[in-house]
Parts: C-alpha cells; structure tokens; sequence
C-alpha cells in the first residue's frame, strides 16, 4: 500500500540532491501533460518488497544474462526454484531484462506454470516476477503476460492478502497498455472478480485499495464508456465503492481515495448517473465533502487530502448535473455543503488553484438552477468572501463570477444584497480585466445589478460608473461595446438626464 | 455629430457658472458627479421632472432594441478528458507513481489578472487597477473630439476647445481679450496667445517652450525634437495627444508632463476660424482626421483612433442624448 510518507525517503537518498529531484519531477509532470493531451496518460504501481524502500535503479547492468542463466536453472526444477525466482524477480525489474525474458522461449509458459504450482511460496515469488514485468511499458512486454492473467483473477478470491494485492497490482498494470489486453480480461471475467474481492475482502484495507486502483486502471481507459462502465454499473460495485469512501482512520486515505477516482470515472462519462443516485452517490460524496470542509476549516488539512477531496468534487459536481434540480437538491443535503466548499476553496486557493477552480465549479453548479442554494449563500454570509475571489485569474474568477451571476439572477432583492456585500466595486475593477470573458460577464451581471433597483444604479453611478461605462464603449470587441451602450442608453438614462441638465 | 455637441457643451460649460445649480467640485472627468451632489441633482430632476423616467422607460420600451444580455445560469458538465481536470488527473498520478511531494512547490502557482487597456489601438496591460487607472486618466480621458489631441486636465481641455475649435471665440477674440492665462486662479485674459505666453513666461515663469501653449497653425518650428511637420499644432499631437493610438510615445515621452520642448519657435496665433468645424460636425465627425493627415504628412503612428470614437466630457453624452439618435 502506498503512504505518502514513502515519499520523503527520497529526499534523502544519497546521491541526489533536493534540487535535482525537483527538476526531475518538474519534467516528469511536464511529461504527464502532454501525455495526458495526447489522452495516453498511463500510469503503473510497482509494490515494493518489505526490505526495500523505493524502486532503485538495477545496480545490476548485465541483468539480461542473469535472466536467461536463471531461467536454465529454472527450467531444470529442483529444490532451489524459489531462490532463483526471487533472483528473478530482482533481475526484471530492469527494462532490457524484461525484454529478454519474454523473448525466451516458453519463459512465460514456465512463469505460468510456477505460478500455478502447488508450491506457495514459487507462487508468490512468480507472481513477483510477472508484477516486474508488468510494470512495462515496452509494447512487447505486457501482452506476453497475457498466459497468466486468468490465474491471477481466480486468485483474487483467495485468502493471501499479500498475494492478492500483487495479483490485483499486476493485474492493473496490465490494464492500460492495449485494447487486446483489456477485451481478454473482460471476457476472462476481470468486473466480477473484482467486485467479488472488494465485498469478500473488505478486512483487507491493502487489499480494497489495490482492487480500487485496478478498476479505476480499466475505468479510465479511452474506450471505457462503451466497453467497461456499463458492465461496471451493472456489477453491484457502485454501492462498495460507496461504502469505502469514509476513509479509515489507522489505515488512512488511500483505499478512499482510489474509489473515489472510480466513481468520478463513472460519472463524468454520463452512461448512467441515475443508477449511481438511485444508490446515494450524491449523498455520499456531498456528506464526505463537508467532513472534509469542517476539518480543513478547523486547519486540520491532512497531507494528500486534496487526492480524496478531488474526485469527490467532480462526482458532485457532475451528479449536479445529471437530472431536475428538484429532485437532486434534496440528495444534497442541507446547506452545509456550501460552507464546506468555500472553507475548501480558501484553503487550497494558493497551493492548488485548480482545486480551487474545481470547488468554483460545483458551486455553480448547485446554485445555477437553485434559489435555496443562492439564499442560503447570501444567508450564510460567504458572498463577501466569493467577491474576494475575483482578482484571481485561470478560470476562478470567471466560475465564481458565474456564481454571483447566478445568484443575481435569481431575485432583485439578491441583487441589492449582492450590492450590500460590496460587489459593485469589485465589478469596476473586474470591468478593466485583459481577459475579455471576465469583462463581458461583469457586464453581464452589472446589468443584473443596475436593473434590480435605482438604489443600486445610482451606487454604481456615485462609483464614477458612468465613465467607466463611456470608456467600455470605445472597446475593441463588438459584444463588449453593445453591451456598455446598452445599460448607458438604456437602464442608466435618467442619470444621463442629470448630467445633461447640469450641463445646460 | 458628435463633435458638434461635444462644441456645444463645450460653449455651455463656459457659462456654466452661471448656473443656479450646485457648484461641482472640479474633476478630472466632468461628467462625474461627487456623491452629494448627484443626490441632489437626482432629487431635483424628479422634482422637476417626475414624468421624465416614466417618459423614458416608454421611448426605451417603444425603441423595441433587443437587450444584448444572454447571461442564464446553467450548471456544467465535464467529461473525463476536459483541460478544467488537467491538474488534478497530473497530480493523481504523480501520486500513482510515487512522485508526490508535501514540500510546497517554489513556484507560486496562484496567477491574478491583469488589467488592460481595451481601446481600440491602445491594448496595454497592467498588473494593477491603480496603474491602469492612471494610464486612462492620463491618456484617454481628456481628449478633444474634434482633433482627438489629448491634453492632461479638464480646464486645459476647454480651454483648447475653446481656443481651436469654437468659432464664437475665434469672432470674440479679435475684438476684446480672450486667451486665458493657463494658470488656475490668475484669471487674466490676453488679446493674443503671444501675450499670454509672454505673460506666462514673466509672471509664472513658465519655460518659454511649455508644451501645452501651442496655437493652432504656428509658423515653422525649429529643432523639433521629432522629425516631423511644418505644423505646431502636431507637436502637441505627436507627443501627448494621439497617445492613445501610439503606445510607444506614451513612454517615450511620458504622457503629460511638462517637458520642455527644444522648439524655440515663436507661436504666431493666427485667428483663422476653423472652417465650419461646428457646423459640418453635424454630417460626421469626421473632419478631425482628414485635417490631420493633410497637416501632418507622416503620420507616425500606424492606429487611429476611429473617426467616430471621441473622449472627452460631454462628447458621448452627446452621443448618447435621445432625439439625436436618428
């Protein structure tokens, strides 16, 4: 299982220092974008033995020749198999060594054939090797395992947990490599096996969160809709993957957190999103998001806590809207999700903006088609900290824009309480951005505001509006133009009428 | 049309102290109004009018003009591969493949706007409102509709367009004193703008070149800093006025400060009427340029602000009042 503890160690690996590892990763995460562009991004979990404590680099050069040294010994049998597979394991952890192996004549059929032995611990020691090689991502690698991949899912309902989670491991490495790879274990029955081992195995915390990790493997795969998420929904695992959301306090996040991607893989793909109501996914994950909003607001802010809220907010945000509001509203809970979400927002708003963004979102989306949800804003006193939100740029200040633009749009009275909180200020100032999508909603909404009642028309005009107005209807986009001429010519007249008498 | 509004008012806010209204506290932008005194003059216009908004919001309704406004909430749906998921699926498999880190990343991730000036032609960007503030008081706020030239207060402003482009004090001034000193407070008057310098030079001691004592048409201008005209009126132009449409004067030549020329010509104010400048304003506004690139030969400048677009007090309220529309 994985800690994110695990990860300090590196820091202090001997021969690099902290500077190379942040380059390191900082490409490394540069990669994972274009590849995530390019919709290929992969990734594979290599579980590490009790005595090690990162995958180091093979030290050993000429692994290639051990491999087909220990692969004579092996086929020739006798006492010593054991030792040989575990030298085995260690030499493929290497790429070239994998390479070889497979190229070996009936290696696999070998590998295979230990595996399925009677002796536990060759077992345990092939399915070392087969997790090595599993770990690829050369294309010849990983459909050569394909021999042992039915063994590996009969075991998932065994009772070795260590072995089951190498299984499971494996078995989700394989996943993503190729289409042919996920057809075979399709049809080999991967869907119920797992959901047969999350349910059977729910003791084994290790255990569901490598079962999570291997379906979210299959759910994220490009052609999953058509292929995966239906066999998914009609499994019986969604009401599982709920029930392992409430993260375990001794074991910690990580079983959560890898059914929690899961679920956000089902819902964005909308296959069917009343199935996963119907069993309380939007109660779930509102009810965990506000847990999480109440922690993170008390400053208790556990490390990785962003991996669980993340997908939540995307199964929330996404269950939002997938049906009448008036039907999901009530799913949702009371109002308290609203408060949680702008504590989330706050708190992540400088470490992870997009998380923030994302919060952004889901607040939209409960308060587009909600007058509840855009009183209970204003009732609970979090508009003054929205308005506070708009200078920020990548997409924050346009999604909470959107927010207020929703709640002004609900009811005039909204809007002159919008105006109390000290929004038309902010609007000024938002009306001068670059970014031209933030200016035409400003003046979206500004119309919202002006429109709702003189008091807040003649507010904007003592706020030097009129000129801001005039200066906005010289702008180089049309849209921006129509608009500016159109609140000056139409709903700000009388305060022309003013100056036009003062004038005269 | 506009500019000839623009003049109108202009002539009007010469005799505005003679108004029985308030006094407005003096501004940079005249069309702002101080917050006690809008109340005022909201109260007053009701009093007065009571039938004016409801008047109003008919022309508005019979105008039967389509509101641009589209705005309607909508809740929004993000599928798997959307680029609003791009970061939090990078770091979900950061984690996946061991390469997290609790250490805060040294770079800040948090990006705030910026501000820009959206003008036509203009399109700089600034990292705070107070600086683009400062960039569009200085650069676009007043500026003379007929001749875009844009001079740096709002009393200088009149007194251009009291002194280019009105004919009334073309006619005026060539019987009794006219040209204002350009000091605030002195309040003397001049026959000509040779007086006036004169008098701003021994006086107020002023420099002998100050930029913004330039007459319309001057005679010959000697070591100019630019390389350009024949004509005095474009060295105002040059440096501060068309700054909206050149961004490189802007900050080469700092916008409005008083900087001391290196022409040493003496201006010759000719009381030349500006040929019908106020009456032909009401086909188009057009004329300002036309003078502009025939007086000026290269222009130096590749945008111009278009012929309709004009700044100033009282220019888009012009524009803007009902029964000129059509």
């Amino acid at each position: 299982m994985w800690r994110l503890n695990t990860v300090h160690h590196k820091a202090g690996r001997a021969g690099s220092s902290l500077e190379e590892l942040k380059l390191k990763r900082r490409e490394h995460e540069k990669a994972l974008r274009q590849a995530r562009r390019d919709r290929q991004l992969v990734s594979k979990r290599l579980l590490l033995n009790e005595d090690e404590e990162q995958p180091g680099s093979p030290m050993d050069t000429n692994s290639g020749d051990q491999v087909v040294d220990l692969f004579g010994k092996l086929k020739h049998g006798g006492q010593e198999r054991e030792a040989h597979l575990k030298a085995l394991s260690k030499a493929l952890r290497s790429p070239s060594a994998q390479l070889t192996f497979v190229k070996l004549e009936n290696s696999m059929h070998l590998l295979v054939g230990l595996l399925s032995g009677s002796d536990a611990q060759c077992r345990l020691q092939a399915v070392r090797c087969l997790h090595e090689l599993s770990n690829s991502h050369h294309p010849n690698v990983v459909p050569a395992c394909l021999p042992a991949t039915p063994y590996l899912l009969t075991y998932l309902s065994g009772q070795s947990t260590k072995f089951t989670e190498l299984c499971l491991y494996t078995l989700g490495n394989l996943c993503p490599d190729s289409e042919v790879v996920r057809e075979k274990l399709l049809a080999q029955g991967i869907i119920p096996a797992l959901a047969n081992c999350i349910q059977n195995q729910r003791h084994s915390l290790a255990v569901v969160e490598a079962a999570g990790f291997t379906l979210s493997q299959l759910l994220q795969a490009k052609d999953a809709a058509e292929k995966v998420i239906p066999m998914v929904l009609a499994s019986g695992l969604p009401p599982h993957l709920l029930s392992v959301l409430t993260p375990d306090p001794q074991f910690g996040l990580a079983p959560a957190i890898e059914c929690a991607w899961c679920l956000h893989y089902l819902t964005c793909s909308n296959v069917d999103n009343r199935l996963l109501l119907a069993h309380g996914a939007l109660a779930r994950c509102s009810t965990l998001l506000v847990s999480l909003g109440d922690a993170v607001a008390k400053g208790d802010k556990e490390g990785g806590m962003e991996l669980l809220v993340w997908p939540l907010l995307r199964c929330v945000g996404n269950l939002l809207s997938s049906g009448p509001m008036e039907d999901l509203s009530s799913q949702v809970g009371d109002v308290s999700l609203l408060a949680a979400l702008c504590a989330l927002l706050q708190a992540y708003l400088h470490s992870q903006p997009a998380l923030a963004r994302e919060c952004a979102w889901v607040l939209n989306n409960l308060t587009a088609d909600s007058s509840v949800f855009c009183s209970a804003l204003l009732a609970l006193s979090l508009v003054p900290g929205l308005i506070q939100l708009l200078p920020f740029s990548q997409g924050i200040n346009t999604m909470v824009l959107r927010v207020l633009g929703n709640i002004a749009h609900k009811k005039k009275e909204h809007c002159v309480q919008l105006a109390q909180c000290g929004l038309l200020p902010a609007l000024c100032a938002t009306l001068k951005m670059a970014d031209q999508e933030m200016v035409t909603l400003s003046l979206e909404v500004l119309f919202l505001l002006v429109t709702s009642s003189p008091r807040v028309a003649e507010d904007f005009v003592r706020q030097s509006g009129l000129s801001l107005l005039e200066a906005i209807q010289y702008n180089s986009e049309g849209e921006v133009r129509l608009r500016a001429t159109h609140l000056l010519e139409h709903h700000l007249i009388s305060h022309h009428m003013v100056d036009r008498v003062t004038s005269q | 049309m506009t500019s000839s509004l623009r003049a109108v008012a202009a002539t009007k806010t010469l005799r505005r102290s003679s108004l029985s209204q308030p006094k407005l506290t003096e501004n940079k932008n005249k069309t702002m109004l101080q917050p006690e005194a809008s109340d005022y003059l909201i109260e007053t216009l009701r009093e007065k009018c009571p039938a004016v908004d409801s008047q109003l919001k008919e022309e508005s309704e019979e105008d039967n003009t389509p509101s641009p406004f589209s705005f309607t909430p909508q809740r929004i749906h993000l599928h798997k591969d959307h680029e609003l998921f791009e970061d939090g699926d990078i770091h979900r498999h950061l984690y996946l493949q061991n390469l997290s880190t609790s250490e805060p990343d040294d770079k800040p991730k948090l990006s705030v706007s910026e501000f820009a000036c959206h003008i036509s032609g203009c399109s700089q960007l600034f990292s705070s409102v107070e600086e683009y503030e400062h960039h569009y008081n200085s650069l676009h706020r007043h500026v003379c509709c007929s001749c875009r030239r844009s001079l740096p207060s709002a009393r200088l402003l009149d007194i251009h367009i009291q002194e280019w482009h009105d004919t009334l004090f073309t006619v005026l001034a060539q019987r009794q004193d006219m040209y204002q000193c350009l000091v605030e407070g002195c309040g003397q008057k001049f026959r000509t703008s040779k007086q006036r310098k004169d008098h701003l030079i021994r006086i107020h001691k002023y420099p002998a070149d100050f930029r913004f004592d330039k007459t319309k048409k001057g005679k010959g201008t000697r070591g100019m800093k630019s390389e350009q005209q024949s004509d005095t009126a474009m060295e105002v132009t040059e440096d501060v006025c068309e700054v909206m449409c050149d961004t490189e004067s802007d900050q080469t030549e700092g916008g409005e400060a008083m900087e001391p020329h290196s022409c040493a010509g003496a201006a010759v104010h000719q009381a030349i009427s500006a040929p019908a400048e106020m009456h032909s304003d009401l086909s188009a506004a057009g004329h300002g340029a036309t003078n502009m690139s025939t007086e000026q030969g290269r222009p130096r400048y590749s945008y111009r602000v278009p012929k309709n677009v004009c700044f100033g007090q009282g220019s888009v309220r012009g524009f803007r009042a009902r029964g000129r529309r059509k």
